[in-house]
């Protein structure tokens, strides 16, 4: 079994005619991290919609081969199925369903595509307490409204508990450090740290090199006008953090 | 709509007589009128309805309801059905059932001028009075299940209940009809009348598939009862429920919630009047709408806070969501208010749900059928969680999300 995870190929692809992607290349093997920086508007955020299925994105060229087979076409919950999980930069807010109703149907629901039974509400509760205490998700916030009234830091946290339930194969976080406080990226970086195996990845869109302190990527990838321009380990992080990006689209556009 | 084999009903009494006069002076309501403007008639057209008098269920079993441990009474094509009931009389409880004598007593301070209620009355084939004592509880739920089970059978059916001073008692309504018959037509009534202290809620739940079922409502309230109607509409060709509740004594709790889910064509209709006659009650009034495929909703809720009907509160609210392009709702919330201290509100909303919201549950591995329904169950949820019995709720949810 090869060790590639997720082959991305000159992948394009756009939203209301505007061109966002515009012939990415990516390869990530099990047991790395990849982070992925870039200035605003670089299409950071569209990649992880992309990877995760959100279909109001048309791709016009290119591939995404997860786990050997090409899922551009795939729908967003057999994505999920198959290992693929996206952290929200913004995380939606579902009134009038709880929160454990909600992942015990998700549980549920790749239990059945998989031809196993239901999960036992006694093993999955168990499985509830153990993971919620990986991010300190609050008790309470368990059983109320997915993400409703939940302040920036809980829905954050509900992300990476949410995670920890689905324990995907490639998890992309997008912009989980926005709306953290110091204490609270300490604890979300912590709980991605546990998660961390040699036999799944994480790809950490951020904008700071902050998180990179706590989740410690293998490579450092700049995205800019829908490309990856410069790929480096962790010092480049450091570099960016000193000088921008400006120097970095000069020499792209040489 | 053909009504045919008149002779077979009875109409011995007084009563048919004086309803079938009231029959003929109350013309077929017409569209042009504005409480029928949205009801479809042209669905009742070139149906030949008669009247059946055979039983054909031989048992409860397939219809799968919760908890039939109380009193259970069912009528079936308009027929009370007594092998499938289980009545047990007590000191606490009196049960009657007629053909064709109905109880005039009280209940008649509300006008009853319509045309399907007037029909109801002309070829009433059995109906049912409770009489609840004073100062009891009853512990268990009162269930009347009402099933059409022949095609074109037209049911005409009254539940009448009294509850006496400081008495209490829930009661589960069934309207039903199998998916294998069609152009059915439950005509029912409700004939409810709460005396001082009493209390009384009523789970309505109307799952009649290719059959039609119109409920007229008439509720009267004395002083300090309290009041609440949760109506569960699923599916239906035309279902239509018209509530008229009179409010007459002091110190009254009236709610009326609901849950409707037309699809593919259907029909569902919910008129509420709640008359304030008097000071010092509160009203509240909650309902949701989920419609596709073609279903067809309609609210139109009145509050009427009469003259010198002081320090009344009263709260009506409709929320739907079109799950599809195709369906329509007509949300019509009304207020009249006649006194001048009272704190009254109406609200409609009616939208679709998030994109964003249906992407966020897919991309955790639900289907979109899943992501729907549970974003449907959020929806309603307010309103289904009026209704405290687990297995109930299960038994309920079932049909309204059609799983």
């Amino acid at each position: 079994m090869s060790d590639i995870l997720i082959e991305i190929k000159d992948l394009k692809c756009r939203i209301d005619n505007q061109n966002i992607l515009q012939g990415l290349n990516l390869k990530i093997n099990k047991g790395e991290v990849h982070a992925i920086m870039g200035p605003n508007g670089s299409g950071k955020s569209t990649l992880s919609s992309v990877l995760a299925g959100n279909d109001n994105y048309e791709i016009t060229k290119g591939s995404i081969t997860f786990l050997g087979e090409d899922i551009t076409e795939m729908s967003p919950e057999e994505r999920s199925w198959k290992g693929m999980f996206l952290a929200f930069q913004y995380p939606v807010e579902i009134p009038g369903v709880s929160n454990i109703n909600f992942l015990r149907t998700a549980l549920n629901e790749r239990n059945k595509y998989f031809g196993i039974d239901s999960i036992p509400a006694k093993d999955f509760l168990k499985m509830v307490s153990e993971k919620s205490m990986l991010v300190g998700l609050d008790n309470k916030l368990k059983n109320r409204s997915v993400n409703e009234g939940f302040s920036g830091g809980e829905k954050k946290r509900n992300e990476i508990f949410q995670m920890a339930m689905l324990n995907p194969k490639l998890a992309i976080l997008d912009e989980t450090d926005s709306g953290l406080d110091i204490d609270a990226l300490k604890i979300v970086a912590n709980g991605v740290n546990k998660l961390k195996s040699s036999k799944n990845a994480t790809v950490v869109i951020t904008h700071y090199q902050r998180l990179l302190d706590y989740i410690v990527p293998d490579f450092v990838h700049v995205l800019h006008e829908g490309k990856i321009i410069k790929t480096g380990d962790k010092s480049l992080a450091l570099e960016l953090e000193k000088k921008g990006y400006d120097w970095l689209k000069t020499d792209a556009a040489i | 709509m053909i009504i045919k084999d008149l002779n077979q009903y009875s109409l011995n009494s007084e009563e048919n007589k004086e309803a079938i006069a009231n029959l003929s002076k109350n013309p077929f309501p017409s569209r042009k009128e504005e409480i029928w403007k949205y009801t479809p008639f042209k669905k009742f057209k070139k149906i030949n309805f008669h009247n059946q008098e055979n039983f054909k269920i031989k048992g409860l079993d397939t219809f799968n309801l919760p908890n039939l441990d109380g009193i259970v009474i069912v009528f079936e094509n308009g027929r009370y059905n007594s092998k499938l009931s289980r009545i047990v009389e007590t000191d606490e409880i009196n049960i009657s059932l007629s053909s064709d004598v109905f109880p005039r007593n009280n209940f008649n301070t509300i006008k009853k001028n319509n045309y399907f209620s007037s029909l109801n009355s002309s070829f009433l084939t059995n109906s049912v009075l409770v009489n609840v004592s004073s100062n009891t509880k009853i512990n268990k739920n009162l269930n009347f299940i009402n099933i059409v089970s022949s095609n074109n059978c037209l049911s005409n059916t009254k539940f009448s209940i009294v509850i006496n001073d400081n008495s209490n008692i829930n009661v589960r309504q069934y309207f039903l009809g199998n998916t294998s018959i069609s152009n059915g037509f439950i005509n029912h009534e409700n004939n409810i009348y709460l005396n001082s202290s009493s209390s009384l809620s009523i789970d309505k739940f109307q799952d009649l598939n290719n059959n039609f079922n119109f409920c007229n409502e008439f509720i009267t309230q004395k002083n300090d009862s309290k009041f609440i109607m949760n109506t569960f509409s699923c599916s239906g060709i035309i279902v239509r429920n018209d509530i008229i509740s009179d409010v007459n004594g002091e110190n009254c709790h009236t709610e009326l919630n609901g849950v409707f889910s037309p699809t593919k064509d259907e029909h569902i209709d919910n008129h509420t009047t709640i008359n304030h006659l008097v000071p010092n009650c509160k009203s509240f009034e909650n309902y949701k709408g989920v419609l596709k495929e073609n279903g067809v909703g309609v609210f139109n809720g009145k509050v009427i806070v009469h003259q010198d009907a002081q320090k009344i509160e009263a709260f009506q609210n409709n929320n739907n969501i079109l799950i599809d392009q195709d369906s329509i709702i007509y949300s019509k919330p009304e207020l009249e208010i006649y006194a001048d201290d009272v704190k009254c509100s109406h609200g409609s909303t009616t939208g679709q749900f998030d994109d964003e919201a249906l992407f966020y549950l897919r991309s955790r591995g639900l289907s979109i059928k899943k992501s729907l329904q549970l974003m449907t169950l959020g929806f309603i949820n307010e309103v289904i969680k009026k209704t405290s019995n687990l297995e109930y709720v299960d038994f309920v949810l079932k049909r309204l999300l059609k799983e």
